[in-house]
């Protein structure tokens, strides 16, 4: 079962159109039904989203995992989705975590940080850029386990 | 984009079934729904009907009843399908030649076939025992008299037949058959309103090539999902073969938004069997009745415009447009006389020297590729190589470049090498390839070592190993390999260190570039500097005024080419460019 173990990494841009508080109730259903259904297949994770972008990391069996990034793709609510990362992991990120979230729907909210994460990530650098979106989750994760939204 | 989720609304439509793996039980599920719904008769004898009824729509054998008259009486979901027929159920008191008419998976004459055995079986006498059988291509019917009335047929779906062979294994989607028997139908509505949508996957073949088929064909289930999920139940989807879909729309309008939307979703990464996988979608709409009426006009015509999006790039769609009616003779006529030249030897080579920098001695002359057409004159390489690509005639005409360029420079007063361009295409037979360059240094007497052969970039997209042995192969026998057209395309630094070449040609553009703007500057010195670290020659093509000369000179590039030394020139100039003094470039001495 631990070699089954496997971890993708992708960012992409919202595509939901609306005033802020349209973005919250809608990423608040995402967070939502992904806790919901990420317990139910054993899949753990962190999202984050700024900049209008998201950026996600999944881990879990290699078949729920797929099944549930194809879902994710079907999503009309996002677009441009780039995967950073993709393979075999000994242990996972975010154990505790159905789906962590970190981030504010506003936006004037712009986080520097992920900013720059952004910018490397949909242009070319790819290798690099899988592990510096893992970070930064890891990072926002531990910093903002208290206020992750919902 | 939309911000509701893909809609795939319950499929209570009786159209479009043809295509879709489980829908046969909820149809019944429909039919019973229905049937219970409408008002119910009490009467003894109606009350058996309608029971009757109900156990025949949920059959899975194809049922059709007619009267004496051999007007309709009950044509279940099964014979429906089987038959091609398209839309609302048809209605009880149809005559059966109205019913045939409509049922797009018959030929006219299996139409009135299956006619004409109906009457001949009603005029036997009543309650004639043994069913008829008849054999319509891979569909079989079974002809009944019924005793004191008139005539039901049977269309059973049995393994090989009906259902199944309606049936892509791969995806569960419909296959060809079941296609054509859906747009026949769809054509043969009154309005004959129809969007047909082919869809070819981009890039697959390498998906294939480099995960493996099992991969691929999980693949090929999840792309077929994403696209049953965009599409309406009145909608039909299909999987050609391959890596190709079709889908056809009840309407004509609307198409393009769908097959924005399908590009978009197609082209999404997928995580398959624990590989990313990148693919994308190129889609040719035709529209009926605009575009074509008949079936085979209407595929040909979606099939140009899916052509035409893949020429303009992929990952785009494209609708059908008169004009690619048009484009598409125009090519046919091109490749008749492409065909013909072959044929005929209407080619010519003119040669182009390449000059030392800054010495300006000739180090050789790349060889390249004239057609003269009698009707067509003068035609441009950029306009007949793609093609000869496109259809194979590129190998039998690269081989006669090379046997025809060593021939020539055989002949030269001085030992200048001879280049020569070699397509991607001919790389797929590396074999074959190595043979063409051994006779043409055999049959010509010169060495090896004085030929060059330019490949582009796109021959490092092939399989690499195979590349890397061919390449290795062709050094062995002392031959030379240029990269051509360094920039243009995919190519990276990294592959200037997997590769074996002697030789970058930096493309043209960069040196016009040189006079306008840094950029091009720039690209000549980093790759001059990087070849003179790894020990590659770097050439500069298109080289046209004084001061491009310069700036070569004085970025460390190592050879040029280009109008200010020569423009290409027929093979009898050649002696006397090589007995001309060196062209080397005033300023370029000076400095
Ligand atoms: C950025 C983004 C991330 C998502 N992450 C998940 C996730 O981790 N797990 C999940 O089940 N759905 C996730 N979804 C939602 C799915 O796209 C889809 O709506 C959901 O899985 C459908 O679940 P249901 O079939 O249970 O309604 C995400 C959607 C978006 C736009």
């Amino acid at each position: 079962m631990k070699q089954d173990l496997y971890r993708a990494v992708y960012c992409s841009r919202i595509s939901i159109h609306g005033p802020p508080r349209r973005i919250a109730d809608e990423l608040r259903t995402i967070l939502k039904v992904s806790r919901r259904n990420n317990a139910r297949d054993d899949l753990s994770g962190a999202l984050l989203f700024a900049n209008q972008c998201f950026a996600q990391a999944l881990e879990g069996p290699r078949a729920a995992l797929e099944r549930c990034f194809e879902r994710i793709q079907n999503d009309p609510r996002h677009a441009d989705v780039t995967v950073l990362e993709f393979g075999p992991t000994a242990t996972r990120e975010f154990p505790k975590w159905s789906m962590a979230f970190a981030g504010d729907p506003s936006p004037e909210a712009n986080d520097p940080l992920a900013f720059v994460v952004f910018e490397g990530a949909f242009a070319r650098a790819r290798e690099q850029a899988g592990s510096a979106v893992l970070g930064l989750l890891h990072g926002l994760v531990r910093r903002e386990e208290a206020w992750a939204l919902a | 984009m939309p911000l509701a989720s893909p809609h795939a609304p319950p499929r209570t439509g009786e159209t479009a079934a043809i295509t879709r793996a489980g829908a046969q039980s909820k149809h019944k599920a429909a039919a019973n729904h229905k049937a219970k719904r409408s008002p119910a008769p009490v009467t003894g004898g109606a009350r058996e009907e309608s029971a009757l009824r109900d156990a025949i729509r949920g059959l899975e054998e194809g049922m059709v009843v007619l009267d004496p008259d051999l007007r309709l009486v009950l044509c279940n979901q099964s014979a429906r399908r089987q038959l091609g027929w398209a839309g609302a159920p048809p209605r009880r008191g149809l005559a059966l030649a109205r019913l045939l008419a409509r049922a797009g998976a018959l030929e006219a004459a299996e139409r009135a076939m299956i006619e004409t055995r109906c009457r001949a079986l009603l005029a036997t006498a009543a309650g004639a025992p043994q069913p008829e059988k008849l054999t319509l291509g891979d569909l079989s019917l079974r002809l009944h008299r019924l005793a004191g009335f008139g005539v039901a047929i049977f269309l059973p779906t049995g393994a090989s037949e009906g259902e199944a062979a309606l049936r892509d294994p791969l995806t569960g989607l419909g296959n060809r058959r079941a296609f054509q028997a859906a747009l026949t139908a769809a054509l043969a509505r009154p309005d004959g309103e129809v969007a047909l949508i082919l869809l070819d996957l981009d890039r697959f073949k390498h998906v294939n090539d480099s995960f493996g088929h099992p991969v691929g064909d999980a693949l090929l289930r999840l792309v077929a999902e994403r696209l049953r999920t965009s599409l309406r139940a009145a909608d039909t989807l299909v999987r050609l073969g391959g890596d190709e879909f079709a889908i056809l729309l009840p309407r004509a309008d609307g198409a393009e938004a769908l097959a924005e939307r399908l590009v978009d979703l197609v082209s999404r990464p997928y995580l398959v069997e624990g590989h990313l996988a990148n693919i994308g979608a190129s889609i040719g709409i035709a529209r009926a009745p605009m575009d074509a009426r008949e079936a085979g006009l209407l595929l040909r015509r979606a099939d140009l415009a899916l052509y035409a999006a893949k020429a303009a790039g992929r990952q785009q769609f494209a609708l059908f447009q008169p004009e690619m009616d048009a484009r598409a003779q125009a090519r046919q006529a091109l490749e008749t006389d492409l065909r013909r030249a072959v044929a005929l030897g209407q080619f010519q080579l003119h040669y182009q020297p390449l000059v030392a920098v800054p010495a300006g001695n000739i180090i050789g002359f790349e060889a390249l590729l004239r057609w003269q057409n009698p009707a067509r004159g003068m035609v441009s390489p950029a306009e007949f190589i793609p093609l000869a690509e496109e259809i194979g005639l590129i190998v039998p005409i690269g081989e006669w470049v090379l046997r025809q360029a060593c021939r020539t420079a055989a002949s030269w007063s001085e030992a200048v090498l001879v280049a020569v361009n070699v397509s991607a295409v001919q790389f797929t037979d590396g074999a074959r390839l190595l043979r063409a360059v051994d006779e043409a240094l055999a049959s010509s007497g010169l060495p090896g070592a004085r030929l060059e052969l330019e490949i582009t970039e796109s021959v490092l997209l092939r399989d690499a190993a195979e590349t890397l042995a061919i390449l290795h192969a062709l050094h062995a026998r002392g031959v030379r390999i240029a990269m051509d057209d360094f920039g243009t395309g995919y190519s990276s630094l990294s592959q200037l260190r997997s590769f074996p070449f002697d030789k970058i040609k930096i493309d043209r553009s960069f040196i016009h570039e040189v006079e306008a703007q840094t950029d091009g500057q720039a690209v000549v010195r980093a790759v001059a500097a990087l070849g003179t670290s790894l020990g590659i020659t770097v050439t500069v093509e298109g080289v046209e005024t004084e001061a491009q000369a310069a700036f070569v000179a004085a970025s460390g590039g190592h050879e040029m080419q280009g109008y200010l030394i020569s423009r290409p020139v027929p093979a009898d100039a050649v002696p006397a460019l090589l007995a001309r003094p060196h062209t080397t470039p005033k300023r370029q001495t000076t400095g």
